[in-house]
């Protein structure tokens, strides 16, 4: 019991967190996410120690194992675009996995490269 | 009170599908198992089957839903849980995960728009890379379709996963930083799971990618949709 009223004391603490994001995109007219500049507030805050680690650990710990359940809602929406991927779609998909791959070999080149480099360097 | 007990209904029948598929995917544990794949299948199929409109079912998904902001929040911990780590790997991390954006964002963009889709779903694509929650907000503060934009994630998810051997043998990635950056920005948390597989440090390296690709993607995504369209 003692551990429920941990988690949902934490999550208060996490929800409170993403409104003040919200309200800092808002104000300042900003396109990127408010949960987003939440989650930076929250690392900063932590990495200050402003927030001990033991306020929020319960209830990160449990929203970030079950994160698949809290986005079931807004996948079911795909219900209304069926039509999509009975025609033109299924280009989508071919331009979905080519960046993809396209991503993979750029980010894993560059950083293997520039550590690959400093470790020769060091020899 | 109808609406009220709907709503708790849906909120207990979408929680009991997503623990069953979380069983299935430990049992057989491919990436076509997934919990969200399953979980998303088994409710559309039900609602077709009894003919319940998608904002029926929203009276009670919509509550699930408002803690799709907290989760994302809460991402913040394992990258703190991971500080030394991305410390030491700043620079190799930030150049491979901005890059990665840039290169996922602007190919998503210029070949959508070469294969003539319309803008919202050019919005919608250009987030695929990063973990589902984020991509949503992403594709939702520009004007995209959300829902799509979770399928896009998923297939960015799946075939990264899958295809990541093939793409290192061949672009002879094979140093353990290279394949967690690269597995953590084409393929977030699928990927992640995956270079899980081949090493904790490629592991851990791969979260910290994800996350930092997160925040670098919803940066860079309405900046270069403005630019390319």
């Amino acid at each position: 019991m003692l551990k429920i009223i941990k988690i949902i004391t934490h999550i208060i603490i996490l929800y409170s967190i993403f409104l003040v994001g919200n309200w800092i995109q808002q104000k300042l007219d900003l396109l990127i996410p408010g949960s987003v500049i939440g989650m930076i507030i929250l690392f900063l805050l932590l990495l200050s120690n402003l927030i001990k680690v033991s306020w929020i650990e319960e209830g990160t710990k449990f929203m970030i194992r079950h994160l698949t359940l809290f986005f079931i809602p807004v996948t079911v929406g795909v219900i209304s675009y069926f039509e999509l991927f009975r025609g033109r779609g299924f280009l989508l998909v071919v331009i979905v996995i080519l960046s993809t791959l396209l991503v993979m070999v750029s980010s894993g080149w560059i950083s293997q490269w520039i550590v690959t480099r400093k470790e020769i360097n060091h020899d | 009170m109808t609406e009220f007990f709907i709503g708790i209904i849906t909120i207990l029948i979408t929680i009991l599908i997503y623990h069953f598929s979380v069983k299935i995917h430990k049992k057989w544990d491919y990436p076509f198992t997934l919990p969200i794949l399953i979980s998303t299948f088994v409710i559309i199929i039900g609602l077709l089957f009894f003919d319940i409109p998608y904002d029926t079912y929203l009276i009670g998904g919509d509550w699930i839903s408002q803690l799709l902001g907290p989760a994302v929040v809460a991402l913040a911990y394992p990258l703190y849980n991971n500080r030394h780590l991305l410390k030491k790997l700043m620079i190799p991390v930030i150049s491979g995960t901005f890059l990665g954006a840039i290169v996922g964002i602007t190919t998503g963009i210029a070949l959508a728009k070469w294969a003539g889709f319309e803008n919202e779903i050019i919005y919608t694509i250009s987030s695929k890379s990063v973990t589902t929650p984020v991509s949503m907000a992403i594709t939702d503060s520009i004007g995209g379709i959300t829902p799509l934009a979770a399928v896009f994630v998923m297939i960015a998810g799946i075939s990264g996963a899958v295809l990541s051997q093939y793409i290192f043998k061949y672009a002879k990635i094979n140093h353990y930083l290279g394949k967690g950056i690269a597995l953590g920005s084409a393929s977030h948390a699928i990927g992640t799971a995956t270079a899980l597989e081949n090493s904790e440090i490629e592991g851990s390296i791969s979260s910290i990618a994800m996350i930092i690709s997160a925040i670098v993607v919803s940066i860079l995504t309405p900046w270069l949709l403005h630019l390319f369209l």
